[in-house]
């Protein structure tokens, strides 16, 4: 019975392969091609929608104006449901099959570091949306990676310069048990220690990525009478931290900072019932500043898909500013020519002026720190009391990128 | 001894099987000689999961901790270590080997369902300290850039590499469940007390077959950082054990062969149903019912079925 | 860790009650799974999925009236009723022409249903945080000694006890219990007395799907509802019917219960290990008892 099997295989392999070379990759041969592999499932999707859409959106304006360059723009993309195996498969595909000429995504910072390793190794340009992890443009940066998006080196030097005005000693350190909790912690901890350097660290709580009740945390933390926290959480656990910091008044006991705090993707979810005066860091609010590049992007956004944008719209239209911004000054599709142009290129946005540095390919994002707040007006709680960080005092400096990528 | 393993009509079938996957990177596009490589890597640790789960009948229910734990072996080796790359592909299935030891020695003696759980456990646990342990395993983060030499770390170099060590893995494997081992192992699986009674230790058994099944994943594990060029704790989650065991069942899982065409059946839908569509795993959920309403022993069990009368006819 | 020192007998208690809160969604979603496998042998993965579904709609249900108080205990008692007629469909329409397979081939099939439920949840949701809020005065909480003991665990610490009582009635008090008890046991002595097994099956397996849909309405003003819900909550209940003894009701709270306790007092004294506990709590009791705690129906 096993033998007759062997020819029954080499049968279904060989239709299964002929399956494969039908299968049609995209038309439009002489389209510029942009692929995007990011996690569309579950709730990381609630911020990578964002960024696909204002991408798009940006897009097609080029495309109803008459494309770029000659070429109509086809946005490709891939989910990755934040499995990294699945994402590097596709964008394997998008890079060998589609041959996609730029890359962008993605939410998971492994993820993010292996497909910036594929595209060095295959010179397409990626650009890292949201990914937060320093090494993307910091130990591991080259050539063919940049990023639009913060990363735990930004927020810990904006969080500090933030944290050392107030009068806080004794802080407490919480957050999600892994990669990027700890990175974030680090950098508040150690850029604060350096700004200020009578704090004190009482102790540290981490709990595991997507933990069901922070209670027994919250009392533990509340039991060693901190003066300030500083909460690590990735943004899966954002929203059921803030919410059960609610329902323990645990935001009326003591101040903590949590990145994101005041994003709208954090707080429009918990409406109302969010807590208040939580100090909170992030790169875009929608109703702050009010500067007509703010405002007119809103408008465009809300039209277009019915709900206001929340910061991943942001790195869509940075991203879309920059890749076509500088395909257009390079005058021609060619990889090294774009990347020659991109590099030092700023761009407008709603955040104002935006410059990606061209030493390690990172851009110089603002950041703003502010407390959350009921204000009338809004049915979800936003951010008062907001202080901008401009990008050149939030970014690592050249010889701290130049230690980390000889190691 | 080929003779007594194979007729005639399959060696030549398996030959030309062969050949044709040896000629097929001159026609394909670069896309699909990765997805093949990949593929093989796959099939490799879909057939070495049914060692022990469709020869043994165990519930090996985290059959992923060995493949996870081979790949980071063997990342850690080539980064780490000054030593030459080849000695990787050696130590690394050992090491998967020695964790199948280990984890077995503590789970042999449980049966069925608690034996697949205190594996996921135990697994779980393995797990977590790789997804912590950041200054070694680089945590949940992973390792990338592994540096793999081009003659096999290129697309058509890991093609070949994966196809030879896979088929080579397979004709292994295929002697060892043909091997009077694998006859009392798959006799432990139809009646354990009976074996029990006639003198075989079953325990023993089991153990050693673990331990073969832990090792094959491990090389499996070592194809896929040659494909890949990275490794993360994803490798090790209790997810992608539940999806290769999906593989063996819906392929059969008591025909040699089947696990693997299980394998390509689900890495190509998902590729190619993920291009279309983002609602890919409903289009295989959807498949896979109706595969199991129709085709009550797999895949590869219907085309048996059809296969046995006419066999019998021309016998 | 720091935290050892803060150790006080009331924090102990504090964590202990938030324990056991935790205790009761666990024992819910966990006994429905215990009395599918033990009754009906089938494993069921898409248990979670099920679980899930009760979250969102419990979310939807309490939106659609305003997230009030009415909203909320309408939706409580609506959504799992949802999640049971669902059930009872896929059973009668397909399950129930499965009982002859392999073991693992209904566990494949289940799998496949978990698989199409979790994108039929992101095709009719979305992709969105949904957050729901608990009706005002199960919100906010208690201070318990200085520590905050947020009410609606305290809701929970009731409801726990509650369901728990009302399955002991069920399974040895009615009739279609202490049926399913014996279709548990020997399915064929069942059907030759002249019982429709058929039917009893899909009481149990409505019965333990109503039980996903409750543990899933009950969490849901306590967390994210999102998609993957349904994986975290899966391989926790699988590990908790394992330790209790399969089928065992009294098994699954005790499963719970040592889940439940060896988190939130582990998370005291050995915060840096908590993502290990429960894999550790199953591996010491499997190693003592191989056949779970208490006695399991097969």
């Amino acid at each position: 019975m096993k033998k007759l099997s062997v020819f029954y295989i080499s049968l279904s392999i060989l239709i299964i392969a002929c399956m494969f070379v039908i299968a049609p990759s995209s038309f439009a041969a002489k389209a510029l091609k942009i692929g995007i592999v990011d996690c569309y499932s579950g709730p990381p999707a609630a911020y990578t929608n964002d960024v696909r859409d204002a991408f798009k959106l940006e897009a097609e304006k080029i495309n109803a104006a008459g494309g770029i360059l000659g070429r109509k723009i086809e946005v490709l993309t891939r989910d990755s449901k934040f499995k990294v195996d699945l994402g590097l498969s596709a964008a394997k595909e998008l890079i060998y099959r589609e041959n996609v000429d730029i890359m962008m995504g993605t939410i998971n910072s492994a993820l993010a570091l292996a497909i910036s390793d594929l595209c060095k190794k295959e010179k397409v340009p990626f650009f890292v949306t949201f990914a937060k992890s320093a090494k993307i443009t910091g130990a591991k940066g080259h050539r063919y990676v940049f990023s639009i998006t913060e990363n735990t080196a930004l927020v810990g030097k904006a969080a500090a310069a933030g944290l050392a005005k107030k009068p806080y000693q004794k802080y407490w350190i919480a957050g999600d048990d892994y990669e990027y909790g700890h990175a974030v912690a680090d950098g508040v901890w150690n850029n604060l220690k350096k700004m200020k350097p009578d704090v004190e660290l009482l102790g540290q709580s981490w709990w595991k990525v997507g933990e069901p009740d922070f209670t027994p945390y919250i009392t533990a933390i509340l039991s060693a009478k901190p003066d300030a926290v500083i909460v690590a959480t990735g943004g899966r656990d954002c929203v059921p931290f803030l919410k059960a910091a609610k329902a323990t008044g645990f935001n009326e006991r003591v101040p903590f900072f949590m990145h994101t705090a005041t994003e709208l993707g954090t707080l429009k979810p918990l409406g109302l019932n969010a807590p208040e005066n939580v100090i909170g860091t992030s790169n875009y609010f929608y109703y702050y500043p009010e500067t007509s590049a703010n405002k007119s992007f809103v408008k465009n956004f809300e039209t277009a898909f019915n709900r206001k944008p929340a910061v991943g719209a942001v790195y869509g239209k940075l991203a879309a500013e920059f890749i076509f911004g500088a395909y257009k000054k390079a005058g021609k599709v060619d990889t090294e020519k774009f990347i020659d142009n991109v590099q030092g290129m700023w761009v407008n946005s709603p955040l104002g002026q935006v410059t990606m540095r061209a030493y390690d390919h990172q851009a110089m994002l603002p950041m703003f720190m502010g407390v959350t707040k009921k204000v009338a007006g809004y049915d979800f709680l936003i951010a008062t009391d907001i202080v901008t960080i401009p990008g050149k005092d939030v970014m690592p400096s050249i010889a701290e990128i130049k230690k980390a990528r000889k190691k | 001894m080929f003779k007594a393993l194979f007729s005639k009509k399959t060696t030549i079938v398996g030959i030309i099987l062969l050949a044709a996957l040896l000629l097929l990177p001159q026609f394909l596009p670069r896309f699909y000689i990765y997805l093949f490589a990949m593929i093989f890597a796959i099939c490799l640790l879909a057939t070495s999961l049914n060692m022990v789960l469709g020869f043994g009948g165990m519930y090996q229910f985290h059959h992923a901790v060995f493949y996870g734990f081979g790949a980071y072996a063997f990342a850690l080796f080539v980064t780490k270590s000054g030593l030459p790359l080849w000695m990787g592909y050696v130590i690394a299935p050992f090491c998967a080997a020695l964790l199948g030891l280990v984890l077995g020695l503590i789970t042999v003696r449980l049966t069925q369902l608690y034996f697949g759980m205190l594996q996921i456990s135990l697994g779980s646990l393995v797990w977590a300290i790789t997804y912590r342990w950041y200054s070694f395993t680089g945590g949940d983060d992973g390792i990338h850039g592994i540096p793999i030499p081009d003659l096999i770390g290129s697309s058509t170099g890991a093609y070949y590499f994966n196809l030879i060590v896979t088929a080579a893995c397979l004709l292994l494997m295929y002697m060892i469940v043909n091997s009077p081992f694998g006859r009392t192992f798959q006799g432990i699986r139809d009646n354990p007390e009976r074996c029990e009674a006639v003198g075989v230790n079953v325990q023993r058994q089991k153990l050693v077959g673990l331990v073969i099944a832990a090792f094959f994943a491990g090389v499996a594990g070592t194809l896929f950082v040659t494909v890949e060029g990275s490794v993360f704790p994803d490798l090790m989650f209790w997810t992608l054990s539940l999806e290769i065991l999906i593989m063996c069942l819906l392929g059969g899982w008591f025909i040699f062969m089947g696990p693997a065409l299980g394998a390509i059946i689900i890495i190509t839908l998902r590729t190619f149903v993920g291009i279309y569509t983002e609602y890919w795993t409903l289009i295989l959920g959807i498949v896979l019912m109706l595969l199991i309403f129709f085709l009550p022993e797999g895949v590869l069990g219907l085309f048996l079925k059809k296969i046995v009368p006419a066999e019998k006819k021309e016998g | 860790m720091e935290f050892a020192a803060n150790i006080t007998l009331f924090a102990l208690l504090q964590q202990v009650l938030v324990g056991l809160s935790r205790t009761t969604i666990l024992f819910i979603v966990a006994s429905g799974l215990s009395l599918v496998l033990g009754v009906l042998r089938i494993p069921n993965i898409a248990h979670g999925s099920l679980y899930m579904i009760g979250a969102f709609l419990t979310y939807t249900i309490a939106t659609l009236f305003g997230q009030s108080a009415l909203g909320f205990w309408l939706a409580l008692i609506v959504a799992p009723l949802c999640v049971a007629v669902i059930s009872f469909l896929v059973e009668r329409g397909l399950f129930c022409h499965l009982y002859e397979r392999e073991h693992m081939m209904l566990l494949l099939f289940t799998f496949a249903f978990s698989l199409v439920f979790g994108d039929m949840v992101k095709l009719i949701w979305g992709s969105d945080y949904r957050s729901l809020t608990a009706p005002l005065f199960l919100q906010g909480s208690f201070s318990i000694s200085g520590f905050p003991f947020p009410r609606y665990n305290l809701f929970l610490l009731i409801v726990g006890p509650l369901v728990a009582a009302g399955l002991w009635f069920l399974t040895n008090k009615t009739k279609i219990g202490k049926i399913a008890r014996a279709a548990a046991v020997d399915r064929e002595m069942v059907g030759a007395i002249g019982i429709n097994v058929s039917w009893v099956f899909a009481a149990v397996f409505v019965i333990g799907c109503y039980l996903a849909g409750l543990g899933g309405a009950l969490v849901a003003p306590t967390q994210n509802i999102t998609q993957g819900m349904d994986h975290a909550i899966i391989i926790e209940a699988f590990l908790i019917v394992i330790i209790g003894g399969l089928g065992n009701i009294w098994g699954a709270l005790l499963g719970a219960l040592i889940f439940g306790l060896t988190d939130s007092i582990g998370i005291l004294l050995l915060p840096q290990f908590a993502i290990v506990f429960p894999y550790m709590a199953v591996v010491t009791v499997l190693l003592f008892r191989p056949k779970g705690l208490l006695k399991s129906v097969w």
